[in-house]
């Protein structure tokens, strides 16, 4: 089904040639922000908001 | 390209956020409101959400969280390590779903493991914070040193490979050893305590299951075999 040369590297470069910069960057902003605030921000009303899922997903960093 | 590979992530994160979802509607939320009970204050007066705001914005919370690793790590990271996974079809996803599991909660569980409210831990917010951001790291990385070992000695016999798979999985323990101690007080049953840890355990496992049960469902995109023409460079 795979070319035998298709590797992680080609994968990678595949990305490089077809995305812009921006892309990259918008996208990664979006996954970090989304992940952060669901792991990690304490802020009180987001924290109390999702109290139930963070018990319920195990991050008990609060 | 990635879009066809993106879409499935999405696909699949849609699939698996709405599974989990449905586990924090069902399960999650009334295990943790019972489990409240054991609290004596919190010493701020109590959450300054409404009961009803918590029981909805933890159900949306549950279904972003499959939507987030859809996306991120069956849209991006599939299309991306897709080459070096092992198996074909559904192995492959498993692999991926298991790397997944052992970044984001698996390892980080090693040194903080699930804590039930009415628990209080030791060590200060901050300090477990970065604790279990390190943790995913190091997670992320015996993942990675699992599909190396895999990739070299995948010409050997079965047993060799499967050894060598697993093995840079003791590398956990190097962590578990170096972290501070957390010793921990309250007033839950300790076998209250394994329930709650093992149902949330069996939480995450049935999101990733999910996730790389309709990953694998959609099958991989006509685009792959197109792509491989595509050049590489944009010059």
């Amino acid at each position: 089904m795979q070319p035998t040369d298709d590797s992680v590297y080609d994968r990678f470069e595949r990305a490089r040639a077809s995305l812009s910069g921006t892309q990259v960057a918008v996208g990664v902003a979006l996954v970090a922000a989304l992940g952060f605030a669901l792991l990690f921000v304490q802020e009180p009303m987001l924290h109390d908001s999702l109290h139930n899922f963070r018990h319920s997903a195990g991050i008990t960093c609060h | 390209m990635t879009t066809d590979h993106l879409e499935r992530g999405a696909l699949a994160g849609v699939g698996g956020g709405l599974t989990y979802g449905l586990f924090v509607a069902t399960v999650g939320n009334s295990f943790t409101a019972g489990l409240e009970t054991f609290e004596h204050g919190h010493g701020g007066g109590g959450p300054v959400v409404s009961g009803l705001t918590t029981t909805l914005a933890s159900v949306g919370g549950g279904v972003l969280w499959g939507l987030l690793f859809g996306v991120a790590v069956f849209g991006v990271g599939y299309y991306l390590l897709e080459p070096a996974l092992p198996g074909t079809g559904a192995t492959k996803r498993l692999a991926l779903a298991g790397a997944g599991f052992l970044t984001v909660s698996g390892a980080p569980w090693l040194v903080l493991p699930p804590q039930p409210p009415g628990v209080e831990q030791a060590l200060p917010t901050e300090t477990r914070l970065a604790w279990y951001g390190g943790l995913m790291v190091v997670g992320a990385l015996v993942a990675v040193a699992c599909g190396l070992a895999y990739r070299w000695t995948a010409g050997r016999s079965r047993v060799v490979t499967a050894a060598a798979t697993l093995a840079p999985l003791a590398l956990l323990a190097v962590p578990v050893v170096l972290a501070p101690a957390n010793p921990v007080h309250g007033d839950v049953p300790a076998a209250l305590v394994a329930a709650y840890r093992w149902t949330v355990v069996f939480g995450q496992a049935l999101l990733w299951a999910t996730l790389a049960a309709v990953h694998a469902w959609l099958g991989d995109p006509a685009t792959t075999q197109v792509d491989t023409d595509y050049p590489a460079t944009a010059d």
